[in-house]
């Protein structure tokens, strides 16, 4: 049974409601029906707010919508080429994804006879647990901020969302065994190798970071950097580097887009999907990249961390949150362009020798900078 | 194809609930599923690149079936490729539109005749056709926008054309003019016709030979300067070629020909050989036999096989096997089709097989083109041994193409074992559109049009070959300045065919900017052409004597002008793509082969260069003005992905040094005079622009009798054109074609042996392979 | 001959190189050298001589019929006006637009146009006949400026004009060599009048005196087409200079 009386009262204590000044006064106009008021401070209470409005569902879906847009206008003007543009052309052809959406979503869905139909089905649905629930950990407050923004406080925040990442592959298996096609096997094959070979130096690097902090909580690791100088990525770039390329083979980016390489094996495990189906799976791609890039902020670039913006009160810790994340994804975004593709037995070979090394390098770093109290 | 389906999609979209949405998100997200059949694939590839960028409409190129919902159909469907086609269009998910470009795609364009073509139309229900040959990007989009606008409920054609009634005073009846074609019944087919030739060497060769073949022989001429003709029988032919192999070091077999002479009811069968040693390269040896054609036309008389000797032989025999059921003894693929679709006419190129006439006028109720029943069965089986096989071996059999995004048209049969490939065996033919077919039906120039579409990423030299074959046998001298512009867009072509390669390889190893900024480059060499000659990829600009009309002084200014600019662009291309890293370690190492094993193969070009064989025929046999221009031949030693590929990137500032040199020589002539007089006759007055003349002067040509064959560095190597005349026909009686492509597909499939799957890509777009060339 | 080597990299080398292709990606993402023309709202300008679609004059057709002969893909077929003469008609569905038949049109009667972007919903309507191809047609166009590529010694450019560009040029006429029918043979012909039949310019007449058929053939009205010569079954006319 559900106390709501108590839920309404752990809503309305001290810190637990976003302060926007900026909107606060619009609040006020609002009437007086307790209901609406009720709702308002549901959404605004923090735990809420986090799962979804910033950084979780809205903040996720408005990015999604727009990233890809970015990244091919971006690969386009690195091609000196133009890029989605006809699509309301008054507005650059900014809502492009909208216009893919909508046609994946009325799109006939061919589930082929050869295919495992129940899993066809279910995995790409499935893909999104993994996908989403990491960014439920994530604090984006600044370190300045009295009460943190996050939607599940945990001291083992980074632990779980690491976890979670790593169980993605898992169900790109799944979708590539369920799709039961040659490309579709070599592709999975690929995406297995390449979980190997990136996952290793990946929790390495977390790890370094972790000994480093001496926490895993995210609220205090945001608390750690607090200036720029303790930011991860200058504490232990060793770190950060191994970090970054493990998520650009954990995110299948060039160079390391092997498994879905589509000159090569056409998609990998997506080459059977259509309609919706394929849609879910560009989508959740993107998806992973951005749980990635928040993690990389919150590890390395000090999160939230960043001048105060007076009428933004609470949120503005999530703008220079976002503004990092969304750094992050360009740079990730523009390795398409420059790169490109690694052979596999490479990729795989890369992953246990340099970027290992780099991991263990980056591991002493920390267990050093820890026991020495360097900078404690 | 029946008539309700031809809507259904747009019937789909405008029924249902959010009708709006769903119209407006499927009209700006059209993603084409490229069907790069031939040669419009390459203007596709424009429209889709920096210079006019499609994906600015949305539509974002795919390629995979599954989540495309357009096809562009680009240019000719064979019968082997109409299964495929049938194929990706029902993998698709609805709403899909098909829009057919090009004329081969419509009514069969130059190919309307042809055995091997079918109406894409007949196959699928297609929205819109596109005309043009290739079509210009601008068409293209211009029909992305017309499936838009048709999604939106405005389904029209985009040209109007107003009707003005013919003038109509008296009315006389008038004969109709008979074809201008004329086929001598029964002609005399010799292969070697003797011609007094200024030739010490050959003399020399040739009684070298008449004393080590001994009794072998049947007789030795000398046809041409460089070509020796030997005459002897099927028993004796693999001692011959054994004896020239051992005592003249020939090494590789350039061209396998039948010729069927069905009113002596006989088959010559030739080999032409060479050597690559200094002294043998520009020579060409031809050893032939005449065997017996069956009364029967289905029986396949037998011939041995110089295969075991000279691998090189290998498809060019199979081929020869499909075309004419000359079953050659000791090759292992005589048991199946290799080029043909299971349904394609037997023997095709026998003589008694026809192809449709043309006809001069427009009749009501005479069908425009002939109908053309397309096939019906939709597998595409892989031989039972290969399965067997790779069972047995504990291998995996994974079909690549012909509809594929890495693919070409053309399918690979790979047998992997984990990630190593065991053998690819390559199944071509998806492109073949009978071109020597053809060729035997039409008169001299208007095949002219006709092999250019063979590569029309090379255009100028496929049409350069054939054209200096002509001039060979009428003996007519090029003017200077002619020859000076036909140097000119040799080099442009041959620098266009590198990019087209290197963008290529660059897509196949997933980098997509190294192939736009190649297309760049590509967009201002059209530009050059365009502006030469008014067509972008297919001049159709040499003619025999000479160019159709002179060029003028300000084109060639820009040509010149815009060296420099590929030279700036091209800098840009190394920074990022060549000399980057990741290629590197891709490409190096992968793929090699030594010079013996490039010879074994027969690879050609600059693809045996790469291996060590100093062999460019620009060199070895100097045509138009190369031999007065200051440029070198590059040569490597690698003979792996990353050499073949910087030898050409070399051969691209060999080529842009050579085309400034020629520009400067060119502008010091006097204008005017491009075509030979001695070919012009009595039309003097037309010397520097054609127009007005060319039929009265080239509708005629007549060669003389006997075999007359070129050869010519295109772009992707040694490029063969046999013409076979029975010196009374205007037409010839055969023309064979050996293409670079062709004879480079035997290296690719030894070099991709025992590398890694993903390497095969790269041993792919190392090669430069264009399937429209290789299957002609 | 010269060696192309394949070049070997140490690490240091390496991390330049990988460096430089990073940072022509930076440079190209601030100042990108876009090449980009923007069609449907832009439209490429083609030089003069472009091969396009083909526009047809009635009054300098004589009817030699050589378009039909010489086109390789036998797209343009000949078509009986209501003046009994033959007149082209194009099939686009087979034009490979090479223009032999505007370069063996004597008269000028074949002209090119820049039109070259066209889409048909339907193959039946590709073919065009004479009726059509006298007046200029008109095609959707939603181009606003036209595009012109500039190529200086150094880089390509793309000069934009605001203007509509037109797809129709002028031509001039192709040199004049006045040609004449002309029997060479006279006591070869066998009178079978298939030149009289086949010259659609009323030039070759016959009359029978006392029996013997006599042909003529008057030079004013030959317009050198060259039919009669071409259908001579004992090949005896020959063209010559007027």
């Amino acid at each position: 049974m559900i106390d709501i009386n108590s839920i309404i009262s752990e809503m309305t204590t001290e810190g637990s409601q976003v302060i926007i000044p900026l909107i606060q006064q619009m609040l006020g106009l609002l009437p007086d029906i307790p209901m609406i008021k009720l709702m308002v401070s549901f959404i605004l209470w923090k735990p809420i707010f986090a799962a979804l409005i910033c950084p979780g569902f809205s903040t996720l879906g408005i990015l999604l919508l727009f990233f890809p847009w970015i990244e091919r206008k971006l690969c386009a003007r690195i091609q000196w080429r133009v890029g989605p543009r006809e699509v309301v052309r008054w507005l650059g052809g900014i809502i492009q994804l909208l216009a893919d959406t909508l046609k994946f979503i009325f799109q006939e869905v061919i589930i082929h006879k050869d295919a495992h139909k129940f899993y066809f089905l279910q995995f790409p649905l499935l893909t999104f647990i993994p996908a989403l629930l990491p960014i439920l950990f994530v604090n984006i407050a600044s370190a300045d901020a009295e009460y943190p923004l996050v939607a599940i406080q945990s001291p083992y925040a980074i632990q779980i969302m690491l976890a979670l990442i790593c169980l993605f592959p898992v169900f790109i298996l799944g979708m590539g065994w369920a799709s039961n096609s040659r490309y579709a096997f070599i592709g999975t094959v690929r995406e297995a190798f390449m979980y190997f070979a990136y996952e290793v130096p990946f929790i390495i690097a977390v790890l370094a970071m972790i000994i480093l902090f001496g926490t895993s909580g995210s609220v205090a690791i945001t608390e750690w950097q607090s200036t720029w100088w303790r930011w991860g990525i200058i504490c232990n770039p060793f770190a950060a580097l191994a970090f970054f390329i493990g998520s650009a083979m954990a995110t299948s980016r060039l160079p390391f887009e092997i498994p879905e390489a589509d000159q090569e094996v056409a998609f990998g495990p997506f080459v059977e999907y259509s309609g919706i189906g394929f849609g879910l799976v560009y989508i959740v791609c993107y998806e992973k990249m951005y749980v990635l890039s928040a993690l990389m902020t919150m590890l390395f670039l000090g999160g939230g961390n960043g001048p105060y913006i007076a009428p933004l009160g609470d949120l503005s810790g999530a703008v220079w949150f976002l503004l990092k994340t969304i750094i992050v994804m360009t740079t990730l975004a523009i390795l398409r362009p420059i790169y490109p593709r690694y052979r596999l037995d490479q990729g795989l070979g890369m992953g246990w020798s340099a970027i290992l090394f780099l991991a263990l390098i980056a591991l002493v770093l920390s267990i050093i900078m820890r026991s020495v109290g360097m900078v404690l | 194809m029946e008539e309700g389906e031809k809507n259904r999609n747009i019937r789909i979209l405008h029924s249902g609930v959010f009708t709006p949405l769903r119209r407006w998100g499927t009209k700006w997200s059209l993603w084409p599923c490229h069907f790069v059949t031939s040669c419009c694939g390459v203007e596709l590839a424009h429209a889709f690149a920096c210079g006019f960028d499609g994906e600015r409409l949305g539509t974002l190129n795919m390629g995979i079936a599954r989540q495309a919902n357009f096809i562009i159909v680009e240019g000719t469907i064979t019968r082997k490729m109409a299964p495929a086609l049938r194929i990706v269009w029902e993998q698709m998910p609805d709403p899909k539109f098909v829009n057919v470009i090009g004329a081969c795609g419509q009514r069969g364009g130059i190919f309307w005749n042809s055995y091997n073509i079918v109406h894409p139309s007949d196959v699928v229900p297609v929205d819109f056709f596109i005309p043009g040959c290739p079509i210009t990007p601008e068409g293209l989009l211009r029909g992305v926008r017309a499936v838009q606008e048709k999604i939106e409920g405005r389904d029209r054609t985009t040209i109007e054309f107003k009707h003005v009634d013919l003038p109509s005073v008296e009315k006389e009846e008038h004969r109709v003019p008979t074809t201008p074609k004329i086929f001598a019944p029964t002609p005399a087919i010799r292969v070697d016709v003797p011609r007094e030739v200024d030739w010490d060497f050959g003399k020399e060769v040739v009684n070298n030979l008449k004393a080590q073949l001994g009794g072998l022989y049947n007789s030795i001429a000398i046809t041409d300067k460089n070509r020796i003709a030997i005459k002897t029988t099927p028993e004796n032919l693999m001692e011959v070629a054994r004896k020239l192999s051992d005592s003249m070091g020939i090494d590789h077999v350039k061209n396998v020909n039948v010729i069927d002479v069905a009113h002596e009811r006989k088959f010559i069968v030739e080999y032409m050989v060479s050597g690559y040693s200094k002294e043998l390269m520009p020579v060409i040896i031809t050893i032939f036999t005449e065997i017996g054609r069956e009364t029967e036309a289905e029986a396949e008389p037998g011939f041995p096989s110089l295969t075991p000797l000279w691998e090189s032989a290998n498809y060019s025999e199979r081929e020869m096997h499909d075309f004419f059921g000359v079953s050659f003894e000791g090759n292992k693929g005589m048991n199946e089709k290799f080029l043909l679709a299971p349904d394609t006419p037997e023997y095709p190129l026998r003589k008694d097989f026809k192809v449709e006439e043309e006809l001069y006028v427009l009749e009501e109720g005479v069908p425009l083109a002939p109908t053309i029943k397309p096939p019906e069965e939709l597998t595409m089986p892989v031989s039972e041994e290969t399965l067997d096989e790779a069972e047995k071996n504990d291998e995996m059999v994974a079909c690549i193409g012909p509809h594929h995004p890495g693919s070409g048209h053309l399918r690979w049969i790979m047998r992997l074992k984990g990630d190593v490939i065991v053998e690819v065996n390559p199944d071509p033919g998806y492109v073949h559109r009978s071109m020597e077919k053809l060729a035997e039906n039409r008169l001299y120039i208007q095949n002219v049009p006709l092999f250019e579409r063979a590569n029309i990423s090379d255009p100028i030299n496929m049409n350069l070959g054939y054209v200096r074959a002509i001039e060979n046998a009428l003996g007519v001298e090029v003017p200077e300045r002619a020859k000076y512009l036909r140097t000119i867009m040799a080099e442009l072509s041959r620098i266009g065919a590198f990019f087209y390669d290197a963008g290529i390889f660059s897509l196949f190893t997933g980098h997509s900017t190294g192939f736009m900024y190649v297309w760049a480059i590509r967009e201002m060499i059209l530009e050059a052409i365009v502006r030469m000659t008014g067509s972008r990829c297919t001049p159709s600009f040499i003619i025999p004597g000479g160019i159709r009309r002179d060029i003028s002084d300000d084109v060639l200014e820009l040509t010149r002008n815009f060296t420099f600019a590929i030279d700036t662009r091209l800098r840009k291309f190394e920074d990022i793509f060549v000399t980057n890293p990741v290629f590197i370690a891709r490409t190096k190492g992968v793929g090699v082969l030594t010079r013996e094993d490039a010879i074994r193969c027969g690879i050609v070009g600059p693809f045996l260069r790469a291996s060590g064989v100093e062999y460019d025929i620009r060199k070895a046999e100097p045509y138009e003005v190369y031999d007065q221009l200051d440029w070198e031949a590059t040569t490597g030693d690698a003979g792996d992905c990353l050499g073949r590929f910087l030898g050409r990137l070399e051969e691209i500032k060999q080529s842009v040094g050579i085309v400034r040199q020629a520009v400067d020589a060119v502008k010091g002539m006097p204008r005017g005079n491009v075509i030979s007089e001695e070919i012009l006759g009595e039309y003097k007055e037309v010397s520097d622009d054609i127009r007005g003349y060319f039929f009265r002067v080239y509708g005629n040509l007549v060669l003389p009798k006997g075999e007359w064959t070129s050869i010519t560095e295109a772009s992707r190597g040694t490029l063969l054109y046999s013409i076979i005349s029975d010196g009374e026909s205007n037409v010839p009686y055969r023309v064979r074609v050996v293409t670079p492509c062709w004879m480079n597909l035997r290296g690719i499939i030894e070099a991709s042996k025992g590398e890694r799957v993903a390497d095969f890509w790269t041993v792919y777009g190392s090669f430069g392979y264009f399937p429209p060339e290789a299957d002609r | 001959m010269k060696k192309v080597a394949v070049p070997e990299y140490r690490v240091g080398e390496k991390v330049k190189l990988h460096a430089r292709a990073i940072g022509t990606a930076m440079v190209e993402s601030v100042y990108p050298k876009t090449v980009t023309t923007q069609y449907p709202r832009e439209r490429k300008k083609m030089p003069d001589n472009f091969r396009g679609y083909i526009l047809f004059e009635v009054d300098k057709c004589i009817s030699c019929f050589q378009c039909a002969f010489v086109c390789p893909a036998n797209a343009v077929r000949a078509k009986e006006a209501p003046n009994g003469r033959y007149y082209p008609t194009i099939d686009y569905a087979k034009c490979i637009f090479c223009h032999f038949c505007i370069d063996s049109c004597s008269g000028g009667a074949l002209k090119t146009t820049k039109i070259h972007d066209v889409a048909y919903k339907d193959m039946d309507e590709m073919l065009t006949l004479t009726e059509e191809m006298i007046e200029p047609p008109e095609i959707i166009r939603e181009d606003k400026k036209s595009v012109e590529y500039l190529i200086d010694e150094k880089d390509l450019h793309l000069k934009r004009v605001r203007e509509v560009d037109t797809l129709f040029v002028a031509v001039t006429p192709p040199v004049e060599i006045p040609m004449v029918s002309q029997c060479i043979d006279r006591a070869n012909c066998i009178g079978c009048r298939v030149c009289e039949e086949v010259c659609e310019s009323g030039a070759i007449s016959s009359s029978a005196e006392n029996g013997v058929l006599k042909m003529k053939i008057d030079t004013d009205k030959c317009t050198g087409c060259g039919l009669c010569v071409k259908e001579c079954s004992m090949q005896i006319l020959r063209l010559v200079r007027k």
